[in-house]
């Protein structure tokens, strides 16, 4: 199978800022490829070049083995993290117009069907200036996905989604890729990426640290991650020999270890000061991951 | 179709659609000719209420034989401008004069007479020189402020008729006195100093197929003034109507996160193309309206000889590139700012290629075909409005060649106006936060 989007070297700098630094990446056709990485890690930047907005001042991008060089090609469908959307506008006419430039050809039955699709119908009429947050999102998706895109690029298609809209988009999406949709997404959540993503790859100041399967990322950190409930919380982990950080997650911990400790010796000491109900040695999460190696303020700026 | 033909016409469908569907072009057609004429409107108003009430004036003569002629002018003048000859509507106050002997001390009753003036119990006071019948008079210098062999005291404005309506009649009082003294027959004075009437001609030509001699016509003020001015001034007003709102369109779109939305499906020159093409429509919509609306009300009124067809043609070229250029300056200015009161502060760089050109209406219909006034004409920026206005006076005589160079000119500079504003839209349209220098503006227009 072909890849969907080939970057090789590509670097693009805003001033003296560089944005995205010699990065290279294979997106396979058919799978979902998500981004992850802090705010202006380079997502964004990455995401334009590859729909043809920003052109990289070096390197190569390729959409299904062409070089776009600026070109607007409706195979891709893109939807910016900024939501744009007509305000005056009733949403079935914008929704045409926006397929139409895409397409060049009239959409109108693809709309009308989106529109069915996400329960927006009696709203076709309506100005998107009386629509909810919510509705203004899904038309926002629907611009992206009519009409029926190769390649579909999501800047943040969940941020401010209420979770029955989310849920929405989110089967939407699979969808899309079930059938044969290559789907490029990038999230601020990690759960998503873990369960929506095929591959992951991690931008950090413009550079790919992480790219691969959620299995094969997680297999280079190795079990070094222990879950455990125990009946005083969090408070009896203080100084537990071996662990090298808590995580506090409410009504259970995570800790990681430092290398070479030994989980049965952890799991001695912490029977020594308290009842334990529960304890797991597993892999990092993604979002642990992702604070080692954005460290703990990047964490916090990603949920804030 | 071309795809990027095809998503730069349904831009601009769109745009054009948005733009002609609001409420506020549709009255700002109908406010836009009000407000640019309003000022025509403003004098018509001002001169249909003429400020009639009566006006005091005292005369010191110094002289002796002066006075007396000069209010016999002056009331002359009173039986013959006082009432409109039409209407017969008092369309002028009437001037009511008293003579006051010459005191001793001059100072003191220049003073007093003043001091009536400022309680309003005079309107204005007269004071003529013992030098005043002199054939030739000292010529006084202006910056001087010792006073003349005749002077008018008032505190009136320096634009009223009163100074011009007064000097006449001294002048005509002083002119009878002077014919006098030289035998003339009084009774003969009205007549010898009577105005000759000048009629103002085109000139005479001969038909080329029959060899006849054709007279001059008469030339017509509306035709002469009226019509330039008015065909320069709709140019003007449906350039603006059409490129304006561009500035705030643009920042609006990018401040509403529209931009990159759309900058997925099409690249920025086809956006910013498809934007100048609504806006053009939207001007040749306007110009349609006022156009076949001037015409038939001319026709209605008989007066269709007025309609300046040949310069039409004309009118639609330099509309088309005037629009597009300033279209496109506005799209790039625009696509640098990032809030639209940012824009409204760049406003007036878009005003100026019309502005300007109003300014210079007087002396380019002064001398038409002056250096000055062709040069001007010719300087891209102005030559729609310049060059327009010259075409568009009868008998105007622009050499043949002067509107296709402006033409070019323009032409020119239209594309290379489009092509810098294309390459700083495309870097600047997706900036946020700082305002680009000068300095960046003019390094993405030449780098790109």
């Amino acid at each position: 199978m072909m890849d969907a989007v080939q970057i090789s070297n590509v670097t693009k700098a805003f001033g003296t800022v560089t944005a995205v630094d010699d990065l290279s990446l294979t997106v396979p056709e058919g799978s979902v490829y998500g981004f992850i990485g802090p705010n202006g890690s380079g997502k964004t930047t990455t995401m334009r070049m590859i729909s043809s907005i920003f052109y990289p001042d070096r390197g190569e991008v390729r959409v299904f083995g062409k070089q776009m060089l600026g070109a607007r090609s409706e195979l891709i469908g893109y939807l910016p993290e900024e939501r744009g959307l007509y305000r005056k506008m009733a949403v079935q006419p914008m929704l045409e117009f926006y397929g139409e430039l895409r397409s060049g050809r009239n959409v109108t039955t693809e709309v009308e069907s989106w529109l069915t699709r996400l329960d927006l119908a009696k709203w076709a009429s309506q100005k998107v200036q009386s629509l909810s947050k919510g509705m203004s999102q899904k038309v926002q998706f629907i611009a992206a996905v009519v009409p029926a895109p190769r390649l579909l690029i999501l800047d943040e298609p969940f941020s401010g989604l209420d979770p029955v809209s989310a849920d929405v988009i989110q089967s939407a999406i699979l969808d899309l890729r079930r059938g044969g949709v290559t789907v490029i997404l990038s999230t601020h959540d990690m759960h998503t990426a873990e369960t929506m993503c095929d591959s992951i790859c991690m931008i950090f100041r413009g550079k790919k640290v992480l790219d691969g399967t959620l299995a094969s990322i997680q297999d280079q950190y190795g079990n070094d991650t222990i879950r455990v409930a125990a009946e005083d919380g969090a408070k009896c982990l203080d100084g537990l020999p071996g662990v090298e950080r808590v995580r506090d997650l409410g009504q259970i911990q995570e800790l990681r270890m430092a290398r070479g400790c030994d989980p049965q010796q952890v799991l001695q000491t912490l029977i020594a000061r308290t009842r334990v109900t529960s304890f797991s040695v597993m892999k990092p999460s993604l979002h642990d991951i992702f604070v080692r190696i954005a460290g703990p303020h990047a964490a916090e700026a990603q949920n804030a | 179709m071309h795809k990027g033909l095809h998503r730069i016409l349904l831009i601009a469908k769109r745009d054009y659609l948005a733009t002609i569907r609001t409420k506020a072009f549709i009255i700002g057609l109908v406010v836009a000719p009000i407000l640019f004429g309003g000022g025509f409107l403003g004098i018509a108003l001002i001169q249909s209420k003429p400020d009639i009430k009566e006006r005091h004036v005292a005369i010191i003569d110094r002289t002796g034989v002066l006075a007396a002629a000069v209010i016999q002018a002056a009331e002359e003048k009173n039986a013959k401008d006082l009432f409109d000859k039409t209407s017969h509507r008092q369309v002028q106050p009437r001037y009511v004069f008293e003579t006051v002997p010459p005191a001793p001390d001059p100072k003191l009753q220049r003073l007093a007479l003043s001091e009536r003036v400022r309680h309003e119990q005079l309107f204005a006071f007269i004071e003529i020189g013992p030098a005043a019948l002199d054939a030739a008079p000292p010529s006084t210098n202006d910056k001087d402020s010792k006073p003349g062999p005749v002077a008018t005291y008032t505190n009136a404005g320096g634009f009223d008729e009163a100074s011009r309506w007064l000097g006449d009649a001294i002048d005509e009082g002083v002119q009878r006195v002077r014919l006098a003294r030289l035998g003339v027959d009084p009774r003969l004075v009205p007549d010898v100093l009577s105005d000759v009437k000048v009629d103002r001609f085109g000139l005479v030509s001969r038909d080329l197929k029959t060899g006849e001699i054709h007279e001059a016509g008469k030339k017509n003020e509306i035709a002469e003034f009226g019509v330039p001015f008015g065909i320069m001034l709709l140019l003007g007003m449906i350039v603006m109507i059409g490129a304006s709102p561009m500035l705030s369109a643009v920042t609006e779109d990018k401040a509403q996160r529209l931009v990159e939305m759309l900058l997925g499906m099409a690249t920025p020159f086809e956006l910013m193309m498809g934007k100048v093409l609504g806006a053009l429509g939207t001007s040749l919509t306007s110009s349609a309206f006022y156009i076949i609306g001037g015409t038939l009300a001319l026709s209605g009124m008989g007066l269709s000889g007025l309609v300046p067809f040949a310069v039409f043609p004309w009118f639609y070229v330099y509309l088309i590139a005037d629009v597009t250029f300033l279209c496109s300056l506005a799209a790039a200015l625009g696509s640098g700012c990032s809030s639209p009161q940012e824009a409204q502060q760049l406003a007036i760089v878009l005003l100026a290629p019309v502005m300007i050109p109003y300014f210079l209406i007087a002396f380019v219909m002064q001398q038409p075909n002056g250096a000055i006034s062709t040069v001007l004409s010719l300087f891209p920026p102005f030559t729609p409005m310049l060059m327009l206005l010259r075409q568009a006076m009868p008998g105007g005589g622009v050499p043949v060649w002067q509107p296709w160079v402006g033409l070019m000119g323009v032409l020119a500079f239209t594309l290379l106006m489009v092509t810098a504003a294309a390459r700083i839209f495309r870097v600047a349209i997706l900036m946020q936060g700082r305002a680009p220098k000068v300095a960046d503006l003019v390094r993405w227009a030449v780098r790109g």
